[in-house]
């Protein structure tokens, strides 16, 4: 369990750190950073993290067209998403499933709790 | 014997007519001399028997006495000394005897007088008559009527007085109208005692008497001794009363026309007592039934007039009436009109046959349809099929009675599509059983409003995610910090860390409220209804309560029932985790909370049901607690806004004063209805209503 490997493409630092530091204090899981779509995707070929917890609002290419890039890819397209996003209407989550993700957690979301919804969403042992 | 016998009687009878003659005879020889003449002869020439015979009869009568075959009798015309004129008709009769001839004279001058004075008086009498009459039809007006006749009367008459004295209905009387003569008083106005008038003599005038009495002292006369009193005061010697009688038809009879005494007209001599003559009578009775004939004409003007007067003032009230009615009716339409066409809002009618019977200026501003163009068309003309085919459902609904409220984008003049809400009130005429004549179109520009709400829903949504990102941050680093990883704090470190994470939960709750109320209110969002088991809904809820009641010591209890209801899950069981929640906060520990549902009939007709369960029934939820309770005047704002019973619940608490609002929605949403019955002290009872539905397959 402690070997699992957490990538966060977000480009807030604040939520970089807290959210590494949760998963890291909570579940003792590496978290990698990658502070936009195209460093992430680059992240994840290289790395082939566990899962990948992406935020949808980001500048230049946001959270969707990431996803799509990483779905699209061979290397990157059986690796887990789970959305970060601020939008909580129904609406939007069906459409974020029929996009591949397998799971949305809504902000604000407390870090400390993070792993354990991640590991459920996943159905990881915990 | 018989023929001797025979010419004596007959001299004797020749000599007796000849003696005895009213008209003078004479027998004249050849030279004119009298031979013999009759006692009248006498008379005539004033002479005796003795001083005529062998006088010529030139010397007494000096005029030619011949006489002609078509003119036997000669009228003969002797100026006299004193003026006046003697008539005289003579007849010559001659071949009786051989050289005498029998003259006969006759004076005729009393006769000539007579006949002129009756010729005169009768013209006078004329004279009067077409007087008194043309006076009558000229003016109509009684009193003028009236002093014509006694001043004429007085004239003719040459009486003292003349006067017309009314009978009144209580058995005196009063001169009404008099024509007297300077040297005697005026009784006009004078009301005479009721003993001078007795009911007698009323009833005899009534009869038609005339009352001709030549001497009011004479015995002939038999007069009342009061009246003899009456009449010597006022100098009367003699008097000639007539009576005025009226024709009068009476409203109830049918034809019969019955005679009334209306009046007398009477006529005074004062300076000597006077014999009344025919003629003098005859013209008073004659003028009485003029007079008579007047009255009633004059009555009936009279009524007439006031008929007319009385018609005339109430149709001048009518028209005045009718007037000012149409005169307000005018202003109302004139305000109505400025109203309609100065609101910014397209107001039109429609009638039954969907016609436009009325459009106000904006369509023509608005739409460019000029209102007098499309009045009295059909809608389909006016509008594009594609528009009418979206708008036609709400017009039939309309028509079968129903308001209806609908919002429609439609192309404007300026080329634009704007939003707007319309509504449609049928004109429903409740006399008719409540048959639809047409309906009033309402239809107000809201893309100002819809455009702000897009701001607004914009606002929230970015100001909510740009709040969310750093609430992520602080939330996560204070449970970090709660941990106690990075460092123990000292106790009033960790008081004030729990401050900040109690807060900063009830700054997402709040957040997280203000975007569920904003965007169920925005109606952006569709509730996904589906058959829910009511059971489950509240089982469901409970579970998600459970934590938070045995935190604050409180036992749940949901009833299982086996009703089905037309709901969004997720919406429903939103609602009840909020009243179980609110119903937890406010109970004591160790109390417990009921959730509750039941099936009713349909009472209030908000409920909008379901097209398929056709329902006329609905579920009321129940969620029931033994808190402190609500105060009475606030059991119906508390579903307001950040409307809490006690402005300090929602730190105490943790509310965000959104929870009820957002419930309210919700409910709305589905149709049905949300209240509270409580008591201060005595626990609250939430209530609200979803629609059942009925034969579901399991």
């Amino acid at each position: 369990m402690n070997n699992r490997c957490i990538l966060l493409i977000d480009d807030e630092e604040t939520i970089q750190e807290v959210v590494q530091l949760g998963i890291e204090i909570e579940a003792g899981w590496n978290v990698a950073i990658a502070s936009s779509g195209l460093e992430g995707i680059t992240v994840a070929q290289n790395h082939q993290p566990d899962a990948i917890l992406l935020d949808v609002m980001m500048p230049e290419m946001d959270g969707i067209s990431t996803l799509s890039q990483l779905k699209a890819n061979t290397k990157t397209q059986s690796i887990p998403v789970i959305l970060l996003t601020a939008k909580t209407k129904a609406a939007d989550k069906n459409k974020f499933q029929h996009l591949g993700v397998v799971g949305v957690i809504t902000k604000p979301f407390n870090s400390m709790t993070l792993a354990s919804r991640i590991a459920k969403i996943l159905e990881w042992d915990w | 014997m018989e023929s001797f016998g025979e010419c004596k009687v007959e001299k004797l009878l020749l000599q007796a007519i000849f003696d005895r003659s009213w008209e003078a005879m004479v027998i004249v020889d050849q030279q004119n001399r009298f031979v013999a003449v009759n006692p009248s002869a006498c008379k005539l020439f004033e002479s005796s028997p003795e001083e005529l015979i062998s006088k010529s009869i030139l010397d007494f009568f000096p005029y030619s006495l011949d006489t002609t075959e078509e003119q036997n009798i000669v009228t003969i015309e002797i100026p006299q000394i004193n003026g006046t004129i003697q008539t005289i008709e003579y007849t010559k009769v001659e071949g009786i005897l051989p050289t005498y001839t029998l003259l006969i004279f006759r004076d005729v001058t009393h006769l000539k007088r007579s006949a002129a004075a009756e010729l005169h008086l009768q013209h006078q009498r004329i004279q009067l008559f077409s007087e008194v009459t043309l006076k009558i039809r000229q003016s109509l007006q009684l009193k003028e009527i009236l002093q014509t006749a006694v001043t004429e009367v007085q004239r003719i008459l040459k009486a003292d007085r003349v006067l017309i004295y009314q009978v009144l209905p209580n058995g005196t009387g009063i001169p009404i109208s008099e024509a007297v003569l300077p040297n005697y008083s005026p009784i006009l106005g004078m009301e005479f005692p009721e003993e001078v008038f007795p009911p007698e003599y009323r009833e005899l005038y009534a009869q038609g008497r005339v009352q001709a009495i030549s001497n009011v002292h004479s015995p002939d006369a038999n007069l009342a001794e009061c009246l003899i009193e009456f009449m010597d005061e006022w100098m009367v010697k003699a008097k000639l009363v007539v009576p005025i009688l009226q024709n009068i038809q009476p409203k109830t009879g049918k034809n019969q026309v019955c005679v009334r005494l209306w009046g007398l007209l009477i006529a005074h001599q004062c300076q000597t007592t006077r014999e009344w003559t025919e003629f003098e009578l005859e013209l008073m009775q004659q003028l009485a039934d003029q007079m008579g004939i007047a009255l009633s004409q004059g009555e009936l003007l009279e009524n007439l007039e006031e008929l007319v007067a009385e018609r005339t003032a109430n149709l001048q009230q009518e028209i005045n009436e009718r007037l000012e009615v149409e005169a307000a009716l005018r202003r109302s339409e004139e305000q109505l009109r400025l109203i309609a066409n100065g609101l910014p809002v397209l107001i039109a009618y429609v009638d039954k046959h969907q016609r436009y019977r009325f459009n106000n200026e904006a369509y023509q501003t608005w739409l460019g349809l000029s209102p007098t163009e499309i009045y009295g068309c059909h809608l389909q003309g006016v509008h594009e099929q594609q528009e009418y085919k979206k708008i036609q459902e709400h017009i039939e609904a309309a028509l079968s009675g129903k308001q209806v409220t609908y919002e429609n984008d439609i192309p404007f003049q300026d080329g634009c599509i704007h939003s707007v809400n319309v509504t449609y009130i049928p004109h429903i005429n409740q006399q008719e059983k409540d048959e639809v004549k047409g309906f009033f179109a309402l239809s107000s520009d809201i893309s100002d409003r819809i455009a702000i709400e897009r701001m607004k829903d914009e606002f929230i949504s970015v100001v909510s995610h740009e709040l969310r990102t750093p609430l992520t941050s602080i939330h996560s680093s204070l449970k970090i910090l709660a941990t106690g990883k990075l460092g123990n704090l000292s106790s009033k470190g960790q008081r004030m860390l729990n401050i900040a994470d109690e807060q900063t939960e009830r700054l997402v709750r709040l957040v997280n409220n203000v975007l569920d109320l904003q965007s169920i209110q925005s109606g952006k969002i569709t509730m996904n209804k589906k058959a829910c088991k009511a059971t489950e809904l509240m089982i469901e809820a409970t579970q998600a309560m459970q934590m938070m009641a045995q935190e604050h010591g409180v036992k749940l209890f949901a009833e299982s029932v086996s009703l089905v209801v037309w709901a969004d899950r997720d919406y429903i069981i939103q609602t009840l985790t909020n009243l179980l929640s609110n119903a937890i906060k406010f109970s004591p520990s160790n109390s417990c909370v009921w959730l509750l549902a039941k099936m009713e009939e349909t009472k209030k007709k908000n409920i909008s049901y379901n097209p398929q369960g056709k329902t006329n029934s609905y579920v009321t939820f129940a969620v029931k607690d033994k808190g402190q309770g609500i105060p009475e005047n606030q059991l119906e704002n508390i579903f307001e806004r950040f409307q809490q019973v006690d402005s300090s619940d929602s730190r105490k608490k943790g509310g965000t004063g959104l929870g009820l609002t957002i419930c309210r929605q919700i409910i709305k949403e589905h149709g049905g209805d949300i209240w509270v019955e409580s008591r201060k002290g005595d626990g609250s009872t939430f209530y609200f209503t979803l629609p059942a539905l009925i034969n579901v397959p399991e």
